[in-house]
């Protein structure tokens, strides 16, 4: 198992944004954490890259505990966050650049990657444009491709397509497909398309709680929906029952 | 080893963050050198407080209080970006992030000091002489304190607010220095809160050593004075940033 998740519980005050979640991913796997705004996404992210300390339990990101071994985890996994965090001065290679230094790769790896990289996203033409000349479908596909850099174990996506149109959305669907089977991704998201098209397997949250993960098929077929988004809306409309 | 190379990566990337915003080369390089001319062919030969040897050093001082605010600026607009966070995500530790936004603000501040320095030898080459070089180097001094001052406003202050509080220094450092008007005539509260304040301190510092001055009036104590405020506001400014990335 790539992450496996043990009882995760994350509170804010007087919120709790995560309650008791428990959840297995494998090994190079495309999983897709599903849910309304608030369901509590977001916030397992930050838990499982170490960016939130959980309230209580715990998770293994492979086989290290994100409690206790913070800096192992953060060694064998990398994030595209929601907002676009890249380096808005520099250039599309400079942020390459820069990040593969950070990531402690030496010059002539880096080159290779970055190389490799510029070739599967298509960067020829914008490399070397500053990041805040970039449209928000480019400044995606950079902050993913600084995520790649190192060839993480565990890739996370958090909302990768949040406002992107639709054709830039679609041009990530295809970076994102194209990393199946490479490593394991986990893809938050609120788009139901989205999750059908790119996951093997999909978690819907609510309310901080995961109430059902398998497959689309599956939970199509468990809610005896016609469409992903009925089951969707099924699943969650029921009040928390899990599957 | 790997630490290094780490710090250096982002502090390369801080120094050209800086150098590429248009308003940093105007408030950072354009402003100053273009205070310096004119307040030379306006006052030199109506104030002594105009001559070379005064006005090119305070300004240099004066200069670099807009570190400050581009520190603060990058430092908040990074939380808000989430560039911080990727950073996060990373190996990085706080200490190494911190210490690439503080030697950002050296290299920034040196080209500073030689554009305000460069534009006083085309005024006035009389009054450049070698202790110019020290007098560069020991700009780094308050640049120690204008950049603590902006990693402390960067960790509480918004991307939109920082700006507003940084200029809060830039002004203390205009008003409280006394490069504008003789000290004499002043009150004597007011000369003693500018005593311990380290704005004038700094401005003291740096137009002794430009001067060739060595008494430790002039020198040594204003030196520990702005030395002490750039160790308690950089503490503090860890302290907090710490706390805030935490959060």
């Amino acid at each position: 198992m790539a992450i496996v998740i043990s009882d995760l519980r994350k509170e804010y005050k007087d919120t709790v944004a995560v309650n008791g979640l428990s959840l297995e991913i494998r090994d190079n796997e495309i999983f897709a954490l599903l849910g309304v705004n608030g369901a509590g996404k977001t916030t397992t992210v930050k838990m499982l890259s170490c960016l939130a300390k959980p309230t209580s339990g715990d998770a293994e990101v492979m086989g290290y505990s994100v409690v206790n071994f913070p800096e192992k985890v953060k060694a064998v996994i990398d994030i595209s966050m929601q907002e676009t965090a890249i380096a808005r001065n520099l250039t599309v290679e400079e942020n390459l650049r820069l990040y593969a230094a950070i990531r402690g790769l030496g010059k002539a790896e880096a080159s290779r990657r970055i190389d490799e990289l510029s070739r599967s996203f298509g960067f020829g033409k914008v490399m070397n444009k500053k990041g805040k000349t970039l449209s928000g479908g480019w400044q995606r596909k950079l902050s993913i491709a600084l995520a790649l850099l190192s060839k993480p174990a565990v890739l996370f996506l958090d909302e990768p397509t949040l406002g992107l149109d639709v054709i830039a959305r679609r041009e990530l669907w295809n970076v994102i497909s194209a990393l199946k089977g490479t490593m394991t991704v986990v893809l938050t998201t609120h788009y139901m398309e989205e999750a059908e098209k790119l996951a093997d397997r999909i978690g819907i949250m609510k309310d901080g709680e995961l109430i059902a993960a398998d497959t689309a098929e599956n939970l199509k077929a468990c809610t005896g929906s016609a469409t992903f988004e009925d089951a969707f809306v099924a699943l969650v409309s029921k009040g928390g029952a899990r599957i | 080893m790997r630490s290094v190379k780490r710090i250096l990566a982002l502090a390369g990337r801080n120094v050209k963050e800086i150098l590429r915003d248009p308003l940093s080369i105007i408030f950072m390089f354009a402003l100053p050198v273009a205070m310096e001319l004119m307040f030379y062919a306006l006052f030199s030969s109506a104030a002594a407080q105009f001559a070379i040897s005064l006005l090119a050093p305070g300004m240099a001082v004066f200069g670099q209080a807009f570190i400050t605010l581009f520190i603060g600026i990058l430092i908040a607009t990074d939380r808000t970006s989430s560039f911080m966070i990727r950073l996060y995500t990373t190996e990085l530790k706080s200490y190494e992030i911190i210490l690439s936004y503080a030697l950002a603000a050296i290299p920034a501040a040196l080209i500073q000091g030689v554009a305000v320095y460069a534009a006083a030898a085309v005024l006035d080459i009389s009054a450049i002489t070698w202790h110019v070089i020290p007098a560069l180097f020991a700009g780094i001094i308050p640049t120690v304190m204008f950049l603590s001052f902006g990693i402390l406003f960067g960790s509480v202050c918004g991307e939109k607010s920082v700006g507003g509080v940084s200029s809060i220094i830039v002004t203390a450092q205009s008003m409280l220095s006394g490069m504008w008007f003789p000290p004499e005539g002043l009150s004597s509260g007011f000369l003693k809160v500018m005593d311990i304040l380290p704005f004038k301190n700094a401005s003291l510092v740096i137009t002794s050593v430009f001067n060739g001055e060595t008494s430790a009036e002039s020198t040594l104590i204003p030196c520990l004075i702005v030395l002490g405020y750039s160790a308690v506001v950089f503490i503090i400014s860890v302290f907090v940033y710490r706390r805030k990335m935490v959060q």
